[in-house]
């Protein structure tokens, strides 16, 4: 079984046309047929599946870096936030603190205005008391005088000179 | 897994002492392997149905169509080998069914078949579900990234990604169809390989024209040489033009031929041998052989559609160099493309 004699022999080189015309004629049928009812289909399918995936991939980066950037915008603001109130929480404590001074102040001089107008009244009303006190005193010295005497005299003469009496009296000046 | 080997193996080894006992001409039988053989690859005008452990043979006669070019020239003519019909150099268009046409025929239309079982899925899922639509999108993903996309370009690409899925699938499936029993490979016949190469070299003239227009095609033919030199040019770049499709024709023919070839002769060495021993060591053999088929099936299937996209993304390659270095009027990037391109014919 040399090589030569066998391909001498054989049929298997040999080309004939009719199978040349099958070929292609079978060959572009299928392609022309898979290219309509196959490949269109599956290759659109995939490529709108790359796309998808494309777009979903893009899509969810830039949310995450929108989350990323919310959430550092939400750090942010919880910091200001919370330095805001601090610095609320201090100013309030400072103005209740001044509040509360003032008002001390406040009620401390009214109570010393009403203490001053107090003992104010106080005197005066003892000088009125002592007043009246020197003038039932005064009465009382001439009723007494004119009893001892048993002599009227005159009224205003007497009058005076009681009065000249009482004057003499040492004053009593005690506190009350 | 073993045992079934082993089980197989026997079975394989009584059958053929069955056969080799049964026969009483064992000289003539083993003669006769070759002859067997190559009865076995060729085309035929019938196709054979062969009944397992018996001689007999339910023959399917095709039908013959033949078309007389000139009046009376497809008369059968007597020879010593028996009626033979005249050739189309005599004025005879033989278009006769042959068995590797029915076997073409079955590949495509179970092509057809499975591929329109398989993308006829639901519109509105875009994840494949189930075996075939994932193998199937799976190797169509596979000719459009690193066939059509990796050798056209990416604009060019999926222009001729149908055509290349089409080559791929159906020399695939021709391919696997020769490794089931009863079954022929069409592609391991010259005629369907030529045609076949014949289709990937019109598209790569075509290919070439549309992206360098038919001045720059023809310009293209001159090698970018001095006009001096055009005539040792334009023969070598023409040469070169059919070298390409005579590669791939070659290359699938010799390939599913030879597999076949070896499995049958493994085989056959039990009965050219004459003792049913052989077949604890051919059978072995002959079943690694059919499964390097199996991957070679695969392989040449790879490689043709890889080729032809290689050749396109070539002839696509021309028209851009040409556009963007028309002054240059030189070779450069496109001279390392085509002598990477022919590297790769004759290295392969």
């Amino acid at each position: 079984m040399l090589l030569p004699n066998v391909l001498a022999a054989s049929s298997f080189v040999e080309v004939r046309p009719g199978l040349i015309f099958w070929t292609l004629v079978t060959f572009i049928t299928v392609a022309i047929v898979l290219r309509a009812k196959a490949w269109g289909p599956i290759l659109s399918l995939v490529e709108e599946r790359e796309k998808q995936i494309a777009s979903s991939i893009e899509a969810a980066k830039r949310e995450r870096a929108e989350a990323e950037k919310l959430l550092a915008e939400q750090k942010t603001a919880i910091a200001e936030a919370r330095r805001d109130a601090q610095e609320m929480l201090r100013r309030n404590q400072q103005e209740v603190e001044k509040f509360r001074e003032e008002l001390m102040a406040k009620s401390r001089k009214e109570a010393e205005e009403f203490k001053a107008s107090a003992t104010r009244e106080i005197e005066e009303q003892k000088s009125k008391a002592i007043a009246e006190v020197k003038a039932m005193a005064v009465d009382l010295s001439m009723e007494v005088a004119s009893k001892l005497l048993n002599e009227r005299l005159d009224d205003s003469k007497h009058r005076a000179l009681a009065e000249q009496f009482v004057q003499g009296l040492p004053v009593k000046q005690g506190r009350a | 897994m073993r045992k079934a080997m082993i089980l197989l193996v026997g079975l394989m080894a009584a059958g053929a002492a069955y056969a080799a006992g049964a026969d009483t001409h064992q000289e003539k039988e083993s003669e006769d392997v070759a002859g067997y053989i190559l009865h076995h690859v060729s085309d035929s005008r019938e196709l054979e149905i062969e009944v397992p452990l018996s001689r007999n043979h339910i023959p399917i006669h095709l039908p013959e169509i033949l078309i007389p070019l000139k009046a009376g020239a497809c008369e059968k003519q007597m020879t010593d080998h028996g009626e033979v019909v005249p050739s189309l150099g005599a004025g005879c268009l033989d278009l006769s069914i042959t068995k590797h046409t029915v076997m073409m025929w079955l590949a495509a239309v179970l092509l057809i078949g499975s591929l329109l079982i398989w993308s006829n899925r639901d519109k509105t899922k875009l994840v494949p579900r189930g075996t075939g639509a994932n193998l199937f999108e799976m190797l169509v993903l596979f000719v459009r990234d690193e066939l059509a996309i990796k050798n056209i370009g990416k604009e060019e690409g999926p222009r001729y990604t149908p055509y290349l899925l089409t080559a791929f699938f159906f020399i695939l499936f021709m391919n696997l169809l020769g490794l089931f029993p009863w079954m022929a490979t069409a592609t391991g016949n010259l005629a369907v390989t030529l045609a076949l190469a014949v289709c990937t070299f019109v598209l790569t003239q075509v290919a070439g024209i549309r992206s360098a227009g038919l001045g720059g095609y023809l310009a293209h033919l001159t090698g970018g040489v001095h006009w001096s030199l055009w005539f040792i040019m334009i023969p070598v770049e023409f040469l070169g033009l059919f070298t390409k499709p005579f590669a791939l024709t070659v290359r699938l023919f010799a390939n599913m031929l030879a597999g076949h070839i070896v499995i049958f002769f493994l085989l056959g060495l039990i009965f050219m041998l004459g003792h049913p021993a052989v077949a604890l060591v051919s059978v072995p053999f002959a079943m690694g052989i059919y499964l390097l088929e199996l991957f070679v099936a695969f392989v040449q299937a790879y490689v043709f559609t890889m080729l032809s996209a290689l050749f396109i993304g070539m002839s696509v390659a021309m028209g851009h160099h040409g556009h963007e270095h028309a002054e240059e009027h030189g070779h450069g990037e496109g001279a390392h493309s085509h002598d990477h391109g022919k590297a790769h014919v004759l290295g392969s």
